[in-house]
């Protein structure tokens, strides 16, 4: 009886194991790159032009290719299904037989420089889902989409040979993350702003770095960074990113964001024989910095995504009351309590010179001559009087707090560079003769009709913001 | 006897606190900018004409604001020129003047999306002399008589998937899309070219980016077909449109809200 069962339970999984060896050598007899091999082993022999041809054709071997590039370490088994990729027959043959597009592989042969280097994708891998490593197969570098291909030269290329030689949307990508503001709130090599993440090393972050959660169609980092691009709330919700992308804009930036990698070529593949480097006068470094929210600063906007005003930082009526000092300081201390944040060489990693270099470039719309001073420290101050005009008059738009903001129109006062670094008098010119452009009106004799005894008193009043009550 | 006497004293300090208080709550409250007397012209020289203008004619000091969208859309509002007497936001017909309630309402809430603020500080009787003061700006508030106040009872199936639907017909039988979109978003084929009546740039409302500026009710969105926006191009549906129609139409603009 026992032997019986014992027996069966042996026949039972003998047959069991024999199946699944079965299915083994099934599998191995019928794998995809087998298929291809022998369907591009036909088509050569069909197409042979002689004999020679002919024969050498049929004895083409079957098998696996592999391609181990040592110095990249990298071993790409992709030839086993694109065996055609280096055969200029297979020009017009469809994928997977294509010969490579352009004239890319005479300069890179496929045994020097193997495949994953630029596409990436899984290279020891033996079928197509996981090679390419698309969908929900756990490969953090899935290959990457043509468009963004480009990406990829500028590891071992300078931006001029990029330039010429054909790889223009990486160079234009490039051009557009310097004019667009990316660095105004993320740090790049240490230099940028705080807003947002620091970019070092983006184009080589694994897939769970990025939040997929609403990220349509394929989880890779591509369409993240590309749909974020297009709408960056839709896939960070509470995102304060302020960027507007026309036509192929945000395509053209995906690909500059891939070629920004923490990975070094090794030396001898590296090609760098321009290097141009991007321009740092005033006007590229207000691009490079504040255009993102600041726009051309010629006029001021109430921004829904920040909830406050961006003020107008190159209208003539403001540089006329704002010496170059004046704006120096307002750049390097920031605006505690709103977007602006501090632009000095400990906070921001940008040099001094070049904070020096944007504010000549914003004091250059300067048309005015400066206005009469207004003299604050001649007058004798009532906190009072001024609480009771800034409740009047000032608190619509900044707030009774003064931190503005929240569908109110004035800017935060109540921050501590408006209470510590700005200088009185400045604040006292701005109240008397406004801001033309900007919602902020002239208060000032002719304008609203305070006095200078007024409008020193409210000086007086704004200053106690920032004193613990 | 003594300690009697300290008692007492006790006391009468306790029930003096309360009342000095009051007087003190209402000697400030009485001294405010405006002196305490009910007067329009000042109250409005102080809190509007830095929009609106000294005369009334929109050309104060800030005239006009820009608001950035979400979505990067630039709009410009400009402060209510109040010397043509036309007003968008009543609960009149088309072409009248709006009810004194529409204004108190306007003074007293703000309008959302635009920078009018809500000024709730000013009193009842403080509001009423500045609609007079505001009133005296256009001739129309003497020749014409005040008109019906229109009221709106909302149906209990208001929001429901078949009105939803009716509402989407009506929304491309009266061609609503050519302003505000196929999708509601504002970007109708007509939508760059519309100027309104004083001669500002107008945007067709995106139905996707949420407030409205009378505000986002269902009553809100129905007196506004009812009544159209006078001085944009948003017209009055009072007459093409039956009452039920109109309802529809709030469903499914409520839909496009996302609401």
């Amino acid at each position: 009886m026992h032997s019986r069962f014992y027996l069966s339970l042996l026949l039972i999984s003998s047959l069991v194991l024999m199946m699944f060896i079965g299915m083994g050598v099934y599998r191995e007899m019928t794998s995809e790159w087998k298929t291809y091999q022998t369907e591009y082993k036909n088509m050569l022999v069909r197409n042979a032009e002689d004999d020679a041809a002919r024969k050498r054709a049929e004895k083409l071997e079957i098998g696996l290719r592999q391609n181990y590039v040592a110095s990249l370490n990298k071993s790409d088994r992709c030839m086993s299904c694109h065996i055609g990729v280096e055969n200029p027959y297979m020009a017009k043959a469809d994928q997977p037989f294509t010969l490579h597009s352009g004239d890319y592989i005479e300069n890179h042969p496929v045994d020097k420089f193997g495949c994953t280097i630029c596409h990436y994708g899984q290279g020891r891998a033996t079928n197509k889902k996981e090679a390419h490593g698309k969908g929900h197969t756990h490969w953090d570098y899935p290959i990457i989409p043509t468009k963004y291909i480009q990406s990829a030269c500028a590891k071992c290329h300078d931006y001029k040979m990029l330039q010429e030689e054909g790889a223009e949307l990486v160079v234009k990508g490039e051009k557009l993350f310097r004019e667009k503001g990316c660095r105004g709130c993320h740090k790049l090599n240490g230099v940028g702003g705080d807003l947002g993440k620091a970019l070092d090393g983006i184009g080589s972050k694994p897939r769970a770095y990025y939040a997929m959660k609403h990220v349509v169609g394929e989880h890779t980092a591509y369409n993240w960074i590309k749909q974020h691009f297009d709408d960056p709330r839709a896939i960070v919700p509470t995102s304060e990113m302020r960027v507007f992308m026309e036509e192929d804009e945000s395509d053209l930036l995906t690909t500059y964001i891939f070629s920004i990698r923490e990975e070094e070529m090794p030396s001898k593949y590296r090609f760098l024989k321009n290097i141009v480097t991007p321009p740092r006068d005033g006007e590229s470094l207000y691009k490079m910095f504040c255009v993102a929210c600041h726009g051309s600063g010629k006029i001021s906007v109430y921004d829904e995504i920040f909830d406050r005003t961006i003020p107008a930082i190159t209208n003539p009526p403001f540089l006329r009351s704002a010496d170059n000092k004046t704006i120096k300081n307002i750049v390097m201390e920031g605006r505690g309590g709103t977007q602006m944040t501090s632009w000095k060489t400990t906070a921001s990693g940008l040099k001094e010179e070049d904070v020096d270099k944007i504010v000549e470039y914003v004091a250059s719309s300067r048309t005015y001559e400066r206005p009469e001073p207004f003299n604050y420290l001649e007058f004798q101050t009532n906190i009072d009087s001024g609480m009771r005009l800034y409740n009047n008059r000032c608190s619509y738009c900044h707030g009774k707090e003064g931190k503005g903001g929240n569908r109110q129109l004035g800017i935060n006062l109540k921050n501590s560079t408006v209470q510590q670094v700005l200088d009185p008098e400045f604040l006292a010119l701005t109240i008397r003769d406004g801001r033309e452009g900007t919602p902020m009106p002239s208060f000032g004799g002719d304008g609203l009709g305070l006095s200078d005894q007024n409008i020193a008193d409210v000086v007086a009043y704004v200053k106690t913001f920032g004193k613990k009550k | 006897m003594h300690q009697k006497q300290r008692k007492g004293f006790f006391v009468l300090s306790l029930l003096s606190l309360p009342i000095l208080l009051i007087m003190t709550v209402m000697l400030t409250g009485a001294e405010n900018a405006y002196g305490g007397n009910a007067n329009g012209e000042e109250i409005y020289k102080i809190n509007c004409a830095v929009c609106h203008g000294v005369k009334g004619d929109s050309k104060g000091e800030v005239c006009y604001n820009t608001n950035v969208e979400k979505s990067g859309k630039e709009i410009t509002t400009y402060s209510r020129d109040f010397t043509l007497g036309v007003f968008k936001f009543r609960t009149t017909a088309t072409g009248c003047l709006p009810d004194e309630n529409d204004l108190k309402r306007i003074i007293s809430t703000g309008i959302p999306k635009s920078f009018m603020p809500s000024f709730n500080d000013i009193s009842p009787e403080e509001k009423m002399a500045l609609i007079e003061y505001v009133e005296s700006f256009s001739e129309r508030w003497e020749e014409e008589d005040p008109c019906d106040v229109i009221t709106t009872y909302m149906p209990n199936w208001v929001g429901k998937s078949y009105s939803v639907e009716k509402g989407k017909k009506i929304y491309q039988d009266m061609k609503c899309w050519e302003c505000h979109g196929d999708k509601g978003d504002g970007a109708g084929p007509k939508a760059d070219k519309l100027k309104d009546d004083w001669g500002h740039k107008m945007v067709p409302f995106d139905f996707t980016s949420g407030a409205l500026k009378r505000g986002t009710a269902p009553e809100d969105i129905y007196i506004t077909f009812t009544t159209g926006l006078d001085g944009t191009g948003m017209p009055s549906y009072e007459d093409t449109l039956g009452e039920d129609d109109r309802w529809h139409l709030v469903s499914y603009t409520l839909k496009l809200m996302g609401r």
